[in-house]
């Protein structure tokens, strides 16, 4: 009964995503006024020729913040672990 | 010289290969090593699609620094 | 500690990767990369010099309280740049225009120019070394840790 029921499921799961990649969209095709703003003014108003940079620290600063507070939640801990057992150990 | 076409059916597939290698592998060490042959893939994937910034992120982070933290765990168990 | 001609090949790469990040990290703005990125490369050169040489060795000139004082420096360097441009609003490029890289290319493809972008380099270089030395200290801070263990076995 329970190995039917996850046959079951999982053929509908495989059926939902052979449906979606034959549904997907074309590259770039609903067309949003968002990029291409920042394509004809990232030079003018950043002077960065590399776009992607300028999107990752001057129109969307705020998510490289959470991205370093995550890099630096990280190493506090790992260091913080290994430290007290290193110690212990001793 | 290969057509771009083909290397995007190609290089999923070896992708696939790859990941499925990692959890078919005895071995924990082979099957790392078979973790970062799909990293470099998926960074040459991203290469070929147009993003060579995720591309470098992908091969700097996943094929090295995930590598030697899963060796250095790895390590650090004993086999019973 | 490895063998000699893996220590020696060591020795002669780590400083083709070490130019390579810091060559990343430096021309983010103009070329793909960025902070994150040269962060990454510089990080996987300390792993290769973790792996030949061994962690003890490496430890005696790298120091893990060290790496977090660089850490917390590129952090703080981060905010504070955030902050520079709190006359207008948050993460505002003040340095625009400036004289401080503040040229602005021209519109379409162009070869590039280092002295442009304004706020954005100095932001490159305060991630870069938050990631570079986050990154070095978790690898060395977890490779000490399991040799201690295997020389109490």
């Amino acid at each position: 009964m329970r190995k039917i029921a996850i046959a079951v499921s999982l053929s509908i799961f495989i059926a939902f995503l052979i449906a979606t990649a034959f549904l997907i969209h074309p590259f770039g095709y609903p067309p949003s006024e968002m990029d291409d703003y920042i394509i004809e003014n990232t030079q003018s108003e950043t002077g960065a020729n590399n776009a992607v940079t300028a999107v990752v620290f001057d129109y969307r600063g705020f998510d490289t913040l959470g991205e370093a507070t995550i890099l630096f939640t990280a190493v506090t801990g790992v260091v913080m672990l290994f430290r007290a057992k290193k110690k212990r150990e001793k | 010289m290969i057509e771009l076409g083909v290397l995007h059916i190609i290089i999923p597939i070896l992708i696939v290969v790859c990941a499925l290698l990692v959890a078919i592998f005895k071995d924990l060490i082979a099957a790392v090593i078979s973790l970062a042959a799909m990293s470099l893939l998926l960074a040459l994937e991203f290469y070929l699609l147009q993003a060579p910034d995720v591309a470098i992120a992908e091969a700097g982070v996943g094929a090295t620094i995930t590598v030697a933290i899963y060796i250095l765990a790895i390590r650090a168990t004993r086999r019973e | 500690m490895m063998s000699k001609i893996v220590r020696t090949m060591a020795s002669l790469l780590i400083l083709f990767a070490l130019i390579y990040g810091l060559y990343i990290i430096m021309h983010g703005h103009l070329t793909p990369g960025g902070g994150f990125q040269g962060g990454a490369v510089v990080a996987s050169g300390v792993a290769l010099l973790i792996v030949a040489f061994g962690s003890d060795n490496i430890h005696k000139s790298l120091k893990e309280h060290h790496l977090s004082i660089l850490e917390s420096s590129g952090a703080l360097i981060f905010i504070g740049l955030a902050f520079g441009g709190l006359a207008i609003v948050f993460f505002y490029n003040f340095l625009v225009g400036s004289s401080i890289f503040g040229h602005i290319p021209p519109s379409g493809p162009n070869t590039g120019d280092i002295w442009t972008a304004g706020v954005i380099p100095f932001m490159n270089i305060a991630v870069g070394l938050k990631v570079l030395a986050g990154l070095s200290a978790i690898l060395l801070v977890m490779a000490l840790a399991t040799t201690v263990m295997e020389v109490e076995e």
